[in-house]
């Protein structure tokens, strides 16, 4: 065992955060003009602009140290926002499951960011039970197109998506993981409406979309009719771990704490408030031990073991320590958590952070419910199934 | 030994439980926030009318000389439909602070139209320095002949916007967290030097932040004795309590049975949620939650009309577990009620976003614990 980082960890270090440092936004600088040119500088670097590409897709090839490092430094840095969708969901499906064409089509305009791209998978009735999907696709008779109609719910971003990629169900006689397609199509067009849900923290990034004789071309489907479950699956697994978001939380507790020192409590701040401080105390140390159970399961990935179902520790363990942050960011607002809106009323850390707290309590619930993640390890950890007595 | 109502008490738990149904759907609610004054004006008027705004004042004041469990048989019952009624600022606050400390005269001009709805007053105490401290004062009042003139500013003041006087919270001697040297003034809210910026809370009520500036009262509109206001404003924090843990338990109790009923509903890998035993046991939580809650409301209630000073130790308790419970029923609530518990569309997030502001206000569960440590 061994923690020291090698000195080509650490020039791997340097080098990206010299690369964050040269490249910050500008005073006055458009910040979309900025955008575009980070990634095609990081693009020259050899893939920085697709970090998680494989080296044959045009990605950069790190080890797992690397991108470790990567998270570490994104989370400090000021760097161009970017969404999850296209890159780090659907690509890995083109790359292993969507045919040459596919990939030819359509990588390029993700890397780009040229393309938003939406994710068609929860329906109303389909929550963390996702195989049970009702949304139905028809092959026409010529078999040339599909024609698609149904609803999906909290498509994230929806409203300014290009295109969605969309599990569908075109056979419904045998066990419901079975008979679901994976389709792509554009969202802009008759027969697709976008429905605003509103969370309690009062923003909008949630929808439903409803979906009326849509047609889709046969030539956008992945891979086999039918086989669709088992191209998502696999992805889902690595969505949770994105999930924990750990790299971002350690930034927040150092900024929570900071928040907690200009609330200032007698002679002192907030932070020597005896119950506030433990309460911070024991988020951070839960944190520490989550952030070495993520490393050790990425020294696993990198020994060439599968990421398996211990990626629900993290999702479970990540998404908790999010929402003690929002929480405790609540109670150090005081009075002011009560505010709602941008009036600036009270601590300047005030604002938004009760909106941010009731949005987080999503975390516990998308990708997979926290009560399913335990299921998935007293099943697939411990082996407790039912007639697994012994 | 006796926890039942009186037969009144029983009419009245009757009568606001059917406002309450027949006034209070979420759409109604969401309408009647959105559009100003944040309430509806014929429902306070019927309060009015009903007699529910006189209940707890005395009976040569225009009240029906009521006590702490009339305010909380409404209050509960407001808490299961969220109502928005100024009723805590005006009966319980405002009101309040004026039945224990004001003169004969002030008694008599201010509290009939109150009763009557038809005008308004309200409590402002918090500062931006004080977090949940009451004996944090550092708004001025000096003397200057027959009158007092005030300078500072007040924190998240309920209700101001519609207040047409205020209960003002200064300090006319010792230093900024002295007990001694606070006093409480009438103020009204068109005074010159009188600043409201309102806004909106967390629950969908009005609050606002109070600038006073070179502010002149008179010394007759002085409640209580000069440097004695304290004892008058923890009494009334510690009715706001009762009052809050009242409504507290009523929105737990929507809480609960909402969730046991959705999960009866919402079919999910092909049996109905409340198949699960790991979900059944955390029902079973929130359900024990919010009886161990009921239960510690009537004690401090009851322990508070028999002798307000024993009962203050329950009174920590009270608002320490209502805090705790209430976020743990809350978070749970919309845990199990999956995305939808986090949309705007369910009735359940309102009441939970409600509990999240009772615990900011009157001191927060942490602040409760650390003062019942000191008995």
């Amino acid at each position: 065992m061994d923690i020291e980082l090698s000195s080509e960890d650490l020039a791997f270090r340097d080098e990206v955060r010299a690369f964050f440092e040269e490249n910050k936004i500008k005073e006055g600088e458009d910040y979309f003009s900025w955008r575009l040119g980070w990634f095609k500088k990081a693009r020259e670097k050899g893939g920085w602009d697709v970090p998680k590409w494989p080296a044959k897709f045009g990605g950069p090839g790190w080890t797992p140290t690397q991108h470790y490092i990567w998270e570490q430094e994104t989370a400090r840095a000021t760097i161009p926002f970017d969404l999850p969708f296209g890159l780090g969901m659907l690509a890995p499906i083109l790359m292993s499951y969507g045919s040459k064409e596919q990939q030819e089509r359509f990588m390029p305009d993700i890397r780009d960011r040229k393309v938003n791209w939406c994710q068609g998978y929860s329906e109303p009735g389909a929550g963390s039970d996702l195989a049970n999907l009702k949304t139905k696709a028809v092959l026409s008779d010529d078999g040339s197109y599909y024609t698609v109609n149904g609803s999906k719910i909290w498509t994230t971003l929806a409203h300014v998506a290009d295109w969605i990629f969309c599990l569908t169900r075109t056979d419904d006689s045998g066990i419901k993981q079975q008979g679901i397609t994976f389709l792509l199509f554009p969202m802009k067009q008759e027969g697709i409406e976008v429905k605003p849900i509103i969370t309690l923290g009062g923003s909008h990034t949630v929808n439903t979309v409803h979906f009326t004789d849509v047609k889709v071309p046969v030539e956008n489907r992945i891979g086999e009719e039918g086989k669709g479950w088992t191209y998502a699956k696999g992805l889902l697994e690595h969505e949770r771990t994105g999930l924990a978001g750990l790299s971002k939380s350690l930034v927040e507790v150092e900024q929570l704490k900071e928040n907690a020192r200009s609330v200032q409590r007698g002679n002192g701040t907030l932070m020597d408030d005896s119950s506030y401080k433990s309460k911070v105390a024991e988020l951070e140390i839960d944190l520490m031990a989550t952030e070495y159970t993520e490393l050790r399961s990425l020294a696993n990935a990198a020994a060439g073991e599968e990421l398996g179902p211990e990626s629900s520790i993290l999702k479970l363990k990540g998404t908790e320590i999010k929402q003690r942050i929002q929480k405790l960011t609540v109670e150090a607002s005081g009075i002011y958590s009560s505010a709602w809106g941008d009036g600036g009323i009270g601590f300047p850390f005030a604002k938004g952070g009760t909106g941010g707290y009731l949005n987080s309590r999503y975390f516990t619930i998308y990708g997979g419910a926290s009560e399913v993640q335990k299921d998935v390890i007293a099943k697939k950890v411990l082996g407790l199934t039912k007639g697994s007595k012994k | 030994m006796n926890f039942e109502l009186s037969e009144e008490q029983k009419m009245i738990q009757q009568s606001v439980e059917r406002f309450v149904q027949e006034n209070y759907d979420l759409p109604k609610r969401v309408e009647i926030s959105s559009k100003d004054p944040g309430y509806n004006k014929d429902y306070w008027g019927s309060m009015a009318e009903l007699g529910w705004l006189g209940l707890p004042f005395n009976e040569e004041d225009g009240g029906f000389g009521g006590n702490q469990i009339d305010t909380l048989v409404i209050m509960e019952q407001f808490g299961k439909g969220l109502v928005l009624e100024p009723f805590l600022a005006n009966v319980v606050l405002g009101g309040g602070a004026i039945q224990m400390g004001g003169s004969e005269e002030l008694k008599r001009e201010i509290l009939p139209s109150l009763i009557e709805g038809t005008k308004q007053v309200t409590l402002a105490y918090a500062e931006q320095q004080s977090r949940f401290d009451l004996e944090d004062v550092a708004t001025s009042a000096r003397q200057e002949g027959d009158k007092y003139i005030i300078n500072g500013q007040k924190s998240m003041v309920l209700n101001a916007e519609s207040a047409d006087h205020l209960v003002v919270v200064t300090r006319t001697s010792g230093g900024q967290v002295d007990e001694e040297g606070i006093t409480l003034f009438l103020v009204d809210s068109n005074t010159k030097g009188l600043e409201k910026q309102n806004f909106p809370t967390v629950d969908g009520l009005r609050a606002s932040e109070i600038t006073l500036e070179n502010v002149e009262v008179n010394t007759e509109r002085m409640i209580g004795d000069i440097d004695n206001g304290f004892e008058i404003l923890k009494a009334v924090s510690n009715n706001g309590i009762l009052a809050l843990c009242a409504e507290a338990v009523g929105a737990m109790e929507i809480l609960y049975k909402d969730t046991v009923e959705y999960t009866q509903q919402r079919e999910q890998f092909d049996h109905p949620l409340s198949d699960f035993q790991v979900l059944q046991h955390r029902m079973v939580d929130m359900f024990m939650e919010y009886e161990q809650c009921k239960s510690l409301l009537f004690r401090a209630t009851m322990e508070t009309i028999q002798d307000p000073k024993m009962a203050q130790k329950t009174i920590h308790a009270l608002k320490h577990l209502i805090g705790k419970s209430g976020i743990f029923v809350g978070e749970n609530a919309v845990q199990l009620h999956g995305g939808m518990g986090v949309t705007e569309e369910l009735r359940i997030g309102h009441f939970f976003k409600r509990l999240l502001v009772i615990d900011s206000q009157f001191g927060n569960a942490d602040f409760h614990l650390d003062k019942f440590t000191d008995f």
